[in-house]
């Protein structure tokens, strides 16, 4: 990975990181899990696959680091959904919309995987209430995110003008 | 665009991290959040603290005004609500006031001494949240220290601090928390405990009374217990909002706290126990005299309401 390419990709989980956890983290209504959409659509770009990866699981640290849960729990979540988005990316390739489909359920299935660990390492509650809720409103804001700006990232992080162009 | 290859490292690479996750979050679990995961906390919340105040300045406005446009619709009735409470109060800030002047006097006539146990406060905002954990802009460097009470500005109890840096804390919330709080409601002690998954957005708990006398009736006000560790006696916490009566020789109902965790802008830090020197060490232990000059100086940098005016 080239240094601009990883500094790229770092200051882009940084600004996840801070966006999610301060604007996101205060508004009641629908908010994307922005950090996880990272480790997303970073499978869609020429990153070699272990970069991708290493991204997902020390995003999910840091998320974990800066709130209460176990510290690993969004690690392990995070690597798992980018390791499935990596698998399955060349389905997203269609258009816009598979890619907001791709996003929306790989985001499904981070979430229903998050609850699931939580639930066995006893951290329900500190997830937050409301499980099917968020297991609707996350996914469908991470299409909408991941619509909107999945080509515009691919784009900047492999620096290629004419990637993911649909007509 | 992207390239066919993969590489065949991805799984091996997979099943390591899934591997060193794993074991970060048993290592988690038996060191209860201390030791070298509490550094780890500490060192990257000092580091993306500055950052989060920063994008708190810019963040504030705009989740104000789009938390007040999905509010819109019962602005109304609140507003007409509010109106209610603040002539409510303001008729039971006089009665308060008669008695505090009543009680300064009688004070006087006895030449009774107040014992000064007023706690040491410390007034943060509230600049972001990570699940159910809110994130303030005051840290060990304002007084405020892992496992200090947190209240909001009417008393009500909101949880604990769980991890500090030097600029930043984070709160866990008691209706997050998987400790149950110890509480009184009337004359009998109960446990509070948190309903995960809930529908209502976490904002109901449940009330174990193990060894109960009498019923609870909805409405009856439930405060902090003098047997927990965690809070001052007296602090309320929620109401009752089920009427139940002792089953054999226990009961559960349901109780409300006062406190929408995600709704709060602004906490206080209450530096409790006031005297953590006696509450915590033994004073034949040389090794605690680190951490009880630590708790010391932040003890001595909270403001109290004096000083705030």
């Amino acid at each position: 990975m080239r240094a601009r390419t990883a500094l790229v990709i770092g200051l882009t989980v940084v600004i996840a990181v801070v966006i999610q956890t301060t604007l996101f983290g205060r508004l009641r209504v629908v908010t994307p899990d922005l950090v996880m959409l990272i480790g997303i659509m970073l499978a869609l770009t020429r990153v070699r696959t272990e970069a991708v990866l290493g991204v997902a699981f020390l995003s999910g640290l840091i998320m974990d680091l800066l709130g209460a849960s176990l510290i690993g729990l969004r690690a392990v979540v995070y690597t798992t959904v980018a390791y499935v988005a990596i698998r399955t990316r060349e389905r997203a390739e269609l258009g816009r919309v598979t890619i907001a489909l791709w996003a929306g359920l790989l985001t499904l299935l981070g979430i229903v995987v998050l609850l699931l660990i939580g639930t066995l390492f006893g951290q329900a509650a500190l997830l937050g209430g409301g499980a099917a809720s968020v297991m609707i409103l996350v996914p469908l804001a991470n299409a909408a995110v991941a619509a909107l700006f999945a080509p515009t990232f691919v784009r900047l992080v492999d620096r290629d003008r004419t990637a993911l162009r649909y007509l | 665009m992207l390239t066919s290859k993969q590489s065949d490292r991805a799984l091996p690479t997979f099943i390591t991290l899934l591997v060193i996750g794993v074991l970060l979050m048993t290592f988690d679990v038996r060191l209860e959040g201390g030791g070298v995961v509490a550094v780890l906390r500490s060192g990257t919340q000092a580091i993306v603290s500055p950052m989060q105040r920063v994008a708190a300045y810019a963040v504030t406005p705009i989740a104000n005004a789009l938390d007040s446009l999905s509010n819109v619709a019962s602005l109304r009735e609140q507003n007409a609500a509010l109106s209610a409470q603040l002539a409510e109060s303001q008729a039971s800030l006089v009665a308060v006031q008669d008695d505090l002047a009543k009680l300064a006097l009688l004070e006087q006539i006895y030449d009774l001494e107040t014992d000064g146990a007023e706690l040491g406060q410390t007034v943060a905002n509230v600049i972001g949240s990570v699940d159910a954990a809110l994130i303030i802009d005051k840290g060990i460097r304002n007084g405020v220290l892992a496992g200090q009470p947190v209240i909001d500005t009417n008393g009500y109890v909101i949880g604990t601090v769980e991890s500090a840096s030097s600029g930043s804390a984070t709160i866990l919330p008691i209706t997050a928390s998987r400790d149950g709080l110890t509480v009184l409601v009337g004359s009998q002690t109960g446990t509070l405990v948190t309903r995960p998954f809930s529908s209502d957005l976490g904002l109901e708990m449940d009330l174990d009374v193990f060894d109960a006398r009498e019923p609870v009736l909805a409405g009856d006000r439930v405060l902090t217990s003098a047997a927990s560790t965690d809070y001052p006696a007296g602090l309320p916490v929620g109401e009752v909002i089920e009427d139940a009566s002792p089953e054999s020789t226990s009961l559960t109902t349901t109780v409300r706290p006062f406190v929408d965790p995600e709704a709060l802008r602004f906490v206080i830090v209450l530096a409790w126990p006031p005297d953590p020197v006696s509450a915590v060490t033994d004073d034949t232990i040389p090794e605690e005299i680190t951490d009880t000059t630590v708790a010391e100086e932040a003890t001595s940098t909270t403001t109290t309401p004096e000083d705030d005016g």
